[in-house]
């Protein structure tokens, strides 16, 4: 009885085959069947060459490919260099920003107060109602606001500055986050010829995740508020949320 | 150095040419355009009568140092004085810069002060 399905032997095969068996021709009747089953092995084998060499050749591929291995040698830890770059930049920038505001705050309260100080005597003098003794000590006072004014106004200009130059940060990082994303890119087509290569359908793959709530609560910042559903988009939305839930 | 003199600020980053131009009001220039890439930079000064250019040189469509090279290239700009302000610091890239006829260099992150100088120089230099 035959085990392979479709075996195509004619009935002259079978017939010299039974004449080879009669007249204990067993070598002849071993070869006769070899040649009626060799068509099928030798496809089969012939298919699984074909795809030996194929799947050889792709791992090969893989392997001479140095842009894989230079993207996880690397770009990869270059990239995870220039983010910390841009962490330490935008910490940087924030914190010199504060100590100029900070720096700023006391000399406007201090020219402040010395207008208020002045200003009662001055709101007299405005009367005609100042003599002579309190005109002197007005003028001496208001002379001290003018120098100290100019003084503390100079300086606030050059922490102002010191502001403007702080916001430097968003042009470097801004040059060094366009590289990572081209490195992404790059990973991502990567990663994606590996699967099509292996005949692995890319479609369901490239369809956005959307993060689930219990897959990973703790997100951060959102960068893409438009798109979302389930985010807030201010302060607003937070206190009728809550508001809504009776707190 | 005229004050009144019209300046190109050239960078891909709109915050980098607010700062720019900042600090040049700041040091009495009024007179202050901008542009966003070597290639809006180039037509604006053929059409322009500019004094003086300041340039980022990592730009997507036309870098830095071939708009140098452009205006240097051409006739009625090759007067112009250029001031490139870039992160680019490697040695081979400052000397490009100064072969092809950069008057000044600033690495970023740069001061204030530093631009003054620079300028001051330029502008001595230049007579």
């Amino acid at each position: 009885m035959s085990k392979y399905n479709g075996v195509h032997v004619s009935l002259e095969q079978a017939k010299l085959l039974v004449e080879y068996l009669e007249t204990d021709q067993q070598e002849k009747a071993n070869e006769l069947i070899a040649e009626i089953q060799n068509p099928i092995n030798s496809e089969l084998f012939a298919e699984i060459g074909k795809l030996t060499r194929q799947l050889h050749d792709s791992l090969m591929n893989f392997q001479l490919d140095s842009r894989l291995n230079d993207l996880a040698t690397a770009d990869i830890p270059d990239a995870k260099e220039r983010l910390n770059y841009v962490i330490t930049r935008t910490e940087d920038a924030a914190n010199k920003t504060m100590d100029a505001v900070e720096a700023i705050f006391p000399v406007v309260d201090s020219i402040q107060q010395q207008v208020k100080a002045v200003n009662p005597m001055w709101g007299k003098l405005m009367h005609n109602d100042l003599d002579v003794g309190q005109f002197k000590n007005l003028c001496i006072e208001i002379d001290s606001l003018l120098k100290t004014t100019d003084s503390e106004t100079a300086k606030m200009h050059s922490l102002m500055t010191d502001v403007l130059m702080a916001q430097d940060f968003q042009d470097l990082t801004g040059q060094v986050i366009r590289k990572v994303i081209d490195l992404v890119r790059e990973v991502e087509d990567s990663l994606i010829n590996m699967l099509t290569a292996f005949g692995i359908s890319s479609d369901g793959v490239l369809e956005a995740k959307k993060p689930k709530v219990g897959d990973n609560l703790v997100e951060g910042p959102i960068v893409n508020k438009k798109e979302r559903d389930d985010v807030v988009a201010d302060q607003d939305d937070v206190d009728d949320l809550l508001s809504s839930l009776g707190f | 150095m005229d004050k009144n003199m019209k300046v190109l600020v050239v960078d891909d980053f709109s915050t980098m040419r607010r700062i720019v131009k900042n600090l040049l009001r700041d040091l009495g220039f009024t007179n202050i355009q901008e542009a966003d890439d070597g290639s809006t930079a180039l037509p604006m000064l053929k059409d322009g009568e500019f004094d003086f250019v300041v340039t980022d040189w990592n730009m997507p469509g036309m870098q830095g140092i071939d708009l140098l090279k452009a205006i240097r290239a051409d006739a009625s700009l090759a007067h112009i004085p250029v001031l490139m302000v870039t992160a680019e610091a490697k040695k081979e890239q400052i000397v490009m810069a100064a072969q092809a006829g950069v008057n000044g260099y600033i690495v970023k992150p740069f001061t204030a002060a530093t631009l003054k100088t620079k300028l001051d120089k330029i502008f001595e230099r230049l007579g």
